[in-house]
């Protein structure tokens, strides 16, 4: 015992691999465990949207398909109206998502440096996050069809934008908060306006938070389903509102919904992966800060 | 809100007049209305604890993975980030009574089959399982974006100064991070009061009301009843319950940092 470092108590100190806690093995497994249990129903999805119907619903289930049918793709493109869901929801997200950044960085700059509004303007801004949007959804049904823009682009992008500008405000004034007033400072001592500091200065250094941002605020129009389904009458059919119609058909097509899952899930998940530094910013909404 | 004064609904022909703080003295009287909130309770308590759980102990696992910590947090991100339209065909697909891969699993194991989302019983279970899978990645990397951010020197002081695994992670790195967990359980306490697309799609609420939470019957109130101002009134109580339980979180979060950051120097000191 007398070569060997003990703690207080007489215990050996544990060796540098053990002395975290729990031991490594137990590590991997939990991870292991997790990785199959959150990946399967997307592997599921996958398998199923390149399955024959014979196997759609299979007893016992086919966990590995027999042979790439990758007609259900062309199905659900062609006949189910997947390519106009990939279309619209792809003009929906991305209008709505250019629009806020645009809209949203600017007010968030304005809250940051000149405290416009004061503090509640900006924590009222935050309360809209957190409203359930079926709260406001009957309202906004009403707004809508009385100037009779139900199932029109418009009215879902706008609609949109009522989410994206204030989560885009928020996630920006806290990113600009951050950095020092003094680049820009200095910007206009040395002859630049402020709307030139603003964009040669402070944005050029604020692109880790514009990407995490931006990244967010293009998943949450791509996948909102609420008014979606509540402002679409059959002309403007973004894909998370093509997915539960097809649902609910008596005889369920699983390999195209399968199929249209996959094609709604790809850019989002593509992006993430793309970006994924950037991820954490967007999740918290800012209040953790990273990258 | 100012809806939620008035008798509005869309059937009736008279124009809706002020009828004060009528609809939330029915709100009082409304069973239908207690039994939502319990769900929503019942169903926000259930799937925090789990998820604050299993999340907390993936991210220290994850935190402790020598390679690959960023690619693994990112795929395991795949469910956080995919719609709900998605996520409850994808659910809809595993939960089938016959085909269904997880009544396959229960019939290896020899455990009695379930109908899941169409039993009284199972059902908000299903959809707790459904928001487990969904959001528990979310915690993980929010989690373990917490823990990559706390000063390791402490940590290692701690184990230098002889404390077991257990005691830093008690004393030291929970205390250190509990403002990230503050702000994970009231972003997921603000999903649970918001969850509708998914129930919209997977239960409907039912079979009967037996998931009907607070948004559901927001919803039923105004889209099947029509009756709007009661509607807006019963949004309105949900707002508040949020607010008023998120200041209650950050409160709870906050206030003891003073001791157990004297309990730190203790152990420490010890």
């Amino acid at each position: 015992m007398a070569t060997q470092a003990t703690t207080r108590r007489g215990r050996p100190l544990a060796t540098p691999v053990a002395r975290r806690g729990a031991p490594q093995v137990a590590v991997y497994l939990g991870l292991t465990l997790a990785l199959v249990f959150f990946l399967f129903p997307v592997y599921w999805m996958l398998s199923t949207s390149i399955k024959p119907p014979i196997e759609w619903l299979h007893n016992p289930p086919v966990f590995f398909p027999s042979q790439l049918y990758f007609r259900n793709y062309t199905d659900a493109l062609f006949d189910q109206g997947g390519l106009k869901g990939l279309v619209d929801s792809a003009i929906v997200s991305v209008t709505a998502t250019v629009i806020g950044m645009a809209i949203g960085t600017f007010a968030a700059y304005s809250l940051a440096r000149f405290k416009t509004g004061g503090t509640n303007l900006s924590f009222f801004i935050l309360s809209v996050l957190f409203m359930p949007p079926v709260a406001i959804a009957i309202p906004m049904f009403l707004f809508w069809s009385t100037l009779g823009l139900v199932d029109t682009y418009v009215a879902l992008i706008v609609q949109y934008l009522l989410f994206t500008v204030p989560f885009v405000t928020w996630v920006m004034k806290s990113f600009f908060e951050d950095i020092s007033p003094a680049m820009e400072e200095s910007a206009l001592v040395n002859g630049a306006g402020r709307l030139r500091a603003f964009w040669e200065v402070v944005l050029p250094n604020a692109r880790p938070a514009l990407v995490a941002t931006t990244l967010f605020a293009f998943i949450f129009t791509w996948n909102e389903f609420t008014f979606a389904v509540l402002l679409s009458r059959g002309r403007v059919t973004t894909l998370p509102f093509i997915l539960p119609t097809l649902m609910e058909s008596h005889y369920i097509l699983w390999g195209d919904i399968a199929a249209i899952a996959a094609i709604g899930a790809l850019p989002v998940v593509i992006v993430a992966f793309a970006l994924q530094r950037y991820l954490v910013r967007g999740l918290s909404f800012g209040a953790i800060k990273s990258t | 809100m100012r809806l939620s004064f008035t008798n509005e609904a869309l059937l009736s022909v008279a124009p809706s007049r002020f009828i004060g703080l009528k609809n939330y003295a029915d709100l009082l009287h409304d069973s239908l209305f207690w039994s939502s909130l319990l769900i929503t309770l019942v169903f926000a308590a259930s799937v925090i604890t789990i998820q604050l759980g299993v999340g907390l102990a993936l991210a220290l696992a994850l935190d402790r993975l020598p390679r690959f910590q960023q690619v693994i947090a990112t795929v395991l991100l795949i469910p956080s980030i995919l719609s709900p339209s998605v996520v409850s065909f994808q659910w809809r697909a595993l939960f089938e009574y016959d085909s269904g891969v997880l009544n396959y699993v229960l019939r290896l194991l020899h455990l009695p089959v379930q109908t899941w989302t169409a039993s009284p019983k199972g059902a908000l279970w299903s959809l707790v399982l459904v928001d487990f899978w969904q959001w528990t990645p979310f915690m993980v990397l929010l989690l373990f974006a917490g823990l990559k951010s706390l000063p390791h020197s402490v940590l290692e002081a701690a184990r230098i100064d002889g404390s077991s695994g257990g005691q830093v992670l008690l004393f030291q790195t929970l205390p250190l991070l509990r403002r990230v967990i503050a702000v994970a359980v009231i972003l997921r306490l603000i999903g649970a009061f918001k969850l509708f697309d998914i129930i919209y799609m997977l239960t409907g609420g039912g079979p009967g009301t037996a998931t009907e939470s607070l948004p559901f019957y927001t919803y039923v109130q105004g889209f099947r009843y029509f009756t709007v101002g009661y509607s807006a009134a019963l949004s309105f109580v949900t707002l508040i319950l949020i607010t008023v339980l998120a200041r209650v979180i950050l409160g709870y979060m906050e206030r003891p940092i003073g001791r157990s950051l004297k309990a730190a120097v203790d152990v420490k000191a010890a």
